[in-house]
């Protein structure tokens, strides 16, 4: 309220109002400058030096300065100034030089008062006492200042800088008699206006040109310059030396400076070249503008406020021959849009979070819990010690979460991916392995997939043939684990189940139902289905006259095993000591030990029963012709798809190389392509590189088996010569001998090569080895203590 | 892996992770660096950020070679400064792996600059590839991760743009084989407030992308393509955009989104102060699963406030994960390395005291998580959690 009624009494009960808007000059305007009833501004350039006045929405040309008919370098204005307590006068500075004086009072059409011809160069600034209506200060490119009375016909003083050209000069607001110069050289200068011997103070402010000046408007002895260097700075000097409390950058060199009345802290800048816009800077957050005008197509020449004590409009003139005027309220804000936070996710799930502190501390006054050591670390910006204002405060914290280790986000990811067997050994046994991984890890899911592999995969034909009856014992295995697969035993842990996979679940237990049941189907029944493309509820339905192949599942399960399978818990053990189970015989003969399906005393009594002997044959024959392993492909493809869109590429992969031919050709090279692309990228992320380089090698993908075949090739040089070997052979061009032999056995080493850094002999790596168990010394006798390691 | 940092001052910090090591900070902008973000490690420990003051500047970290002073230490150079922006930059990001070293940066006039070294050895040289006008200013991008060659290179913009005549604030650019350009492929309608961050989720295999969106909540959109037809084949892939997830939780602007490195898991931090944290379910269900408050305070408002014991935390977790298997959103602060920290610059930073650990919250309907005993409240939890580990 009291700034209200302070801005009020100050305007002298006008209050101004207005709105954005724009008049086009004839030319481009140098240099603006507006009276001191806020009513009127004057713009002065090389070809043009109007008045116009401000309405309420439009600029209206009140006078043309330009008058006479023979054009005059006088009216070529670099500079133009008007009396801050005189509405009739006006001083421009010429760029011939010359200082002029006009006085809007003259009736004649001609308003030029006083011709001042000192300087030798052009005029940069001028500038009116603020208090004392006849003096009139100027600063040239011919490097002095000079300081003249209206009254007389020349120069009161002339202050001789003794730098370079004078770019600005700007009277100070609170000592009568101070004015800075600014050169171009960088430096700022003091003078006193009754000392024109000597300035009372120089400092170097910028690196380059120091272009503007400007005096805080509270006398407070803050000066701000402005520099080629693209910083605007601050500098108190009210102590002996200047210090500078501000810097602000900006991005591109800075013309004008102007603090902006009533604020402390803003002030408005524009700049000289490749930047149009005008900036309206907080000192205090000094990267980033708190307010933008970007109406101008060219570069702003001058700025000004448009009254001393209204902080809201802004009159700005440019090169653009235009002459705008800025309302604050229309100003783009570029703190609004800037973002407060940032996040980011790590590698193994750990979550950087940075933001304004103001956000994440407004309840700061809690308590912290007594001994805890687990506690954020802040990044504080030190903060200015007078500050007091909260909101400008630009510091934050930035905290990292991460994951506990038990749970390390990514860590199963790592695991599985190096305990993973994907081939080299019998199919089963490669499922058990990685369910086994699976199980480990508690990944439920994917150690129950592995195991659904194997049953569906691993047929009979492909387990070596000692057993006969694997057939039956497959039925009676294959049984308990049917029963993992009812969505009741999902353990809780498993959340994510999918209905697909439910689905495939199902039909997954009543295929294998069908497996156990054929047994019994060759029992009691003929051969009436074998051979035909009965779907499998048919099937069932023959054999226990249950509609509900899924109850019926229930039902079969007691009777078969009973004390096993009433309860889903104890169904975990059993599963759990299947999977434990490294390959399939071995649990085979676990089972045999069970009461129930007796697969030891059916093989032994198998030898003499011709019944028996058919039982099993059919039952092997009924196995191949109904159960083919395609008959599960959809499915299983299905499933992959599913893990993939799931974001387990690793899964997905890792089916695909250990199925291998078995379910290739269900999906699509590029779909695969994408699979394996994916995971070996996301292996190299992990660094697991020797996986990825297994992945690759083990992958039907041409397009992927190839990435590890590019720039293999090892260049060489022999041993004896040092000139590089030619790529055939092991014998050097030059000088006819083998190359790379072994210091120990005498012939050429085809493969692993272990040579000695010291004295560069070596041979075969388990020759070397063996040799340095027991001698310190080099094998080919040259008297170096050869160290493996 | 972008820090993506808050306008605050000309340097960089490249933090290493693990002893989060302040390493260095550089100042080279002139005007807030409005993101900073990583390339592929293939392509060495490179850098790009973006700044107000209208360049974008790649950045290589390089280990100090022959100068004895710098032997071992690596020090971070500056490669390029791409200039040709008019306006600020306001995002930067580089392109998926498989596409190269490239580098696409978006400014406040609506410019999309894609940009290609073409010699990845030599960071100094970029060049303009191409020039997309997006016609509103934009404020985020993303580069769609896929490697898949049935997916064309891909770039989601999003706009911050407050006039009222734009309405759809999210299009999204496609890379077309035959014209070898930039068109739109789609925009999505339906984001009508300004947008201030985007992200594609890791692809790893799948068939259709997820986008996530920060404006005025979180969105998730999932973009099957759909299956080209051969008359149309070159032409632009159509898409099959569904929103499956909106979430105004934060009850204010969301100002990032993050996903981790399989993208299940997403992360989204709004002025509310807070980090959430989503994970969908097997039934495409988003859920929040944590939520992380930088000053470890409790979470105000709704039901879904647990607090963590500080001393308890830890004992239960294994607990917790054994009987559940797994455990997503219990993130922990680090130790703090106090000593080394504080002197390490102590001119410039401060530490604050410890505050306390940071609270665990889980989704509202699931769980009362005011426990007396440990040991009770585990029995009584029936699955809170998403597992993490699980199908992810």
């Amino acid at each position: 309220m009291e700034k209200m009624a302070r801005v009020t009494t100050a305007l002298g009960g006008n209050t101004i109002t207005g709105r954005t808007m724009f008049c086009h000059l004839d030319a481009p305007a140098n240099a603006i400058s507006v009276c001191r009833d806020a009513a009127q501004v004057v713009v002065a350039g090389r070809n043009i030096f109007k008045i116009y006045s401000i309405d309420e929405d439009q600029f209206v040309e009140k006078l043309n300065l330009r008058v006479g008919r023979k054009p005059s370098l006088n009216f070529s204005c670099a500079d133009v100034v008007w009396h801050q307590m005189d509405e009739n006068l006006l001083a421009t500075a010429a760029t011939n030089g010359v200082v002029v004086t006009w006085n809007l009072g003259k009736p004649s059409r001609n308003k030029q008062d006083q011709l001042f011809t000192e300087h030798k160069r052009t005029v940069n600034k001028v500038c009116f006492h603020p208090t004392e209506v006849y003096m009139l200060l100027s600063g040239s490119q011919d490097g002095y200042m000079k300081c003249f009375d209206l009254r007389k016909k020349d120069s009161v003083s002339t202050f001789s800088g003794q730098s370079e050209s004078v770019r600005d000069v700007q009277f100070s607001i609170r000592d009568y008699f101070t004015f800075a110069a600014t050169f171009e050289n960088g430096n700022v200068q003091l003078w006193d206006i009754r000392r024109p011997d000597r300035y009372e103070r120089m400092f170097t402010a910028h690196n380059g040109p120091v272009f503007c000046c400007d005096w805080h408007l509270e006398d407070r002895g803050w000066l701000a310059t402005g520099g080629r260097d693209k910083m605007v700075k601050v500098w108190d000097m009210n102590t002996n030396r200047a210090k500078e409390i501000y810097c602000v950058q900006t991005i591109a060199s800075v013309a004008r400076v102007k603090w902006r009345p009533e604020c402390k802290h803003h002030i408005a800048t524009c700049s000289m070249m490749v930047d149009h816009n005008i900036y309206v800077w907080d000192v205090r957050r000094p990267f980033i503008p708190s307010a933008m005008f970007e109406e101008h197509k060219d570069v702003t020449t001058g700025i000004v406020w448009r009254h001393l004590h209204d902080p809201y409009f802004l009159l700005s003139g440019s090169k653009d021959s235009t002459l705008y005027q800025h309302i604050f309220k229309d100003a783009s804000q570029p703190i609004d849009r800037a973002n407060p936070e940032g996040l980011c996710y790590s590698l193994f799930g750990d979550l950087a979070f940075a933001a304004k502190e103001s956000l994440i501390s407004s309840d700061s006054n809690r308590k912290p819990y007594i001994g805890d050591r687990r506690h954020p670390i802040f990044f504080k910006r030190k903060l200015d010690p007078t500050e007091q204002f909260e909101y400008i405060s630009s510091s934050s914290a930035l905290s990292v979460f991460e994951t506990d280790l038990e749970s390390g986000s990514m860590d199963w990811f790592v695991r599985t991916a190096k305990q993973y067997v994907l081939a080299g050994r019998p199919l089963a046994e490669l499922c058990d392995h990685n369910a086994k991984v699976a199980k480990e890890l508690d990944r439920d899911q994917v150690a129950q997939t592995w195991t659904m592999l194997r049953i569906i995969y691993s047929s009979p034909g492909t387990v070596p043939s000692a057993n006969l009856n694997h057939s039956l014992g497959k039925g009676s295995t294959s049984l308990p684990l049917m029963n993992s697969f009812n969505l009741k035993d999902i353990p809780p842990g498993i959340g994510n189940e999918s209905r697909l996979e439910r689905s495939k679940g199902e039909s997954r237990s009543e295929n294998i139902l069908m497996d156990s049941s054929s047994t019994l189907i060759n029992n009691d029944e003929n051969e009436e289905t074998e051979g035909s493309d009965v779907p499998a509820d048919y099937l069932l339905g023959d054999v226990e006259g249950d509609e509900d192949e899924l109850y019926m599942m229930d039902h079969e399960n007691p009777h078969a095993e009973e004390q096993e399978y009433i309860l889903p818990q104890e169904a975990f053990p059993l599963r759990h000591e299947i999977v434990d189970n490294p390959s399939a015989l071995d649990h085979l003969q676990d089972k045999a030990d069970s009461p129930h399906v007796s697969g030891n005393e059916a093989e032994t009594v198998s030898l003499t029963p011709v019944e028996s002997f058919s039982l099993i044959s059919i039952s092997h024959s009924l196995y191949e012709n109904r159960l083919p392993p395609d008959f599960f492909s959809p499915i299983v493809r299905d499933m992959l798809l599913f893990y993939a869109e799931q974001g387990d590429v690793q899964m997905a992969v890792s089916v695909l190389i250990v199925l291998g031919d078995r379910i290739k050709k269900e999906i699509d090279e590029q779909t695969q392509e994408h699979w394996y692309t994916s995971y070996i990228d996301l292996l190299q992320r992990f660094q697991l590189w020797n996986i990825s380089n297994e992945v690759i090698k083990l992958s039907t993908c041409r397009a992927i088996n190839c990435l590890n075949q590019a720039s293999t090739t090892l260049h060489i040089n022999c041993s004896n010569c040092k000139r590089p070997m030619s790529n055939k052979g092991w014998i050097c061009d030059r000088c006819r001998q083998c190359a790379s032999m072994c210091a120990v056995c005498h012939h050429v080493v085809k493969g692993l090569f272990v040579w000695c850094q010291g004295c560069s002999h070596g041979g075969h790596l388990q020759h070397i080895m063996k040799w340095l168990e027991t001698s310190s010394h080099c094998p080919a006798g040259c008297g170096h203590l050869c160290e493996y390691t | 892996m972008d820090f993506g940092e808050v306008p605050m001052k000309p340097e960089m910090m490249a933090a290493a992770y693990g002893s989060l090591k302040y390493s260095f900070h550089f100042y080279t902008h002139s005007g807030s660096v409005w993101r900073v973000t990583w390339a592929h490690p293939e392509f060495g420990q490179v850098l790009a950020s973006c700044s107000f003051d209208r360049t974008a500047v790649v950045w290589e970290e390089i280990v100090g070679e022959s100068n004895d002073k710098l032997r071992g230490q690596s020090h971070w150079v500056k490669r390029t400064t791409l200039v040709d922006s008019r306006t600020s930059v306001t995002d930067v990001k580089f392109a998926p792996k498989h596409m190269g070293l490239m580098l696409a940066t978006c400014s406040a006039d609506g410019v999309v600059r894609i940009y290609e070294a073409p010699d990845v050895m030599n960071l100094s040289q970029w060049s303009l590839q191409h020039e997309i006008s997006c016609k509103l200013s934009c404020s985020c991008i993303s580069w769609n991760p896929s490697s898949s060659r049935a997916h064309s290179p891909m770039i989601a913009v999003g706009s911050d743009d407050n006039s009222p005549n734009i309405l759809a604030k999210v299009q999204i650019y496609e890379y077309n084989e035959n014209t070898r350009k930039y068109a739109k492929a789609e925009t999505l309608m339906t984001v009508t407030d300004p947008v201030h961050d985007i992200a594609f989720a890791p692809n790893l295999g799948r068939s259709f992308h997820i986008l996530a969106v920060a404006t005025k909540d979180v969105r998730i959109f999932t973009l099957k393509p759909v299956r080209k037809e051969l008359t149309t084949s070159g032409g632009l892939t159509k898409f099959e955009i569904q929103i499956v997830a909106q979430f105004d939780n934060h009850n204010s602007q969301v100002w990032r989104v993050s996903w981790n490195i399989t993208g299940t898991v997403l992360a989204s931090s709004g002025d509310d102060g807070c980090v959430r944290l989503w994970k969908a379910n097997y039934m495409d269900n988003w859920k929040c699963t944590g939520i992380l408050k930088g000053n470890g305070s409790p979470v105000s408002g709704s039901s879904q406030q647990g607090m963590f014991n500080a001393s308890l935390g830890s004992a239960n977790t294994s607990l917790q994960n054994s009987l559940n298997g797994s455990a997503a959103g219990r993130y922990f602060f680090p130790p703090l390395d106090s000593p080394r920290a504080g002197s390490r610059w102590s001119s410039y930073a401060q530490l604050l005291p410890p505050p306390p650990l940071i609270e665990h919250s889980c989704d509202a309907d699931t769980a009362n998580l005011q426990y007396p005993h440990p040991s009770r409240r585990y029995i009584s939890q029936p699955l809170n959690l998403l597992p993490e580990n699980e199908g992810v």
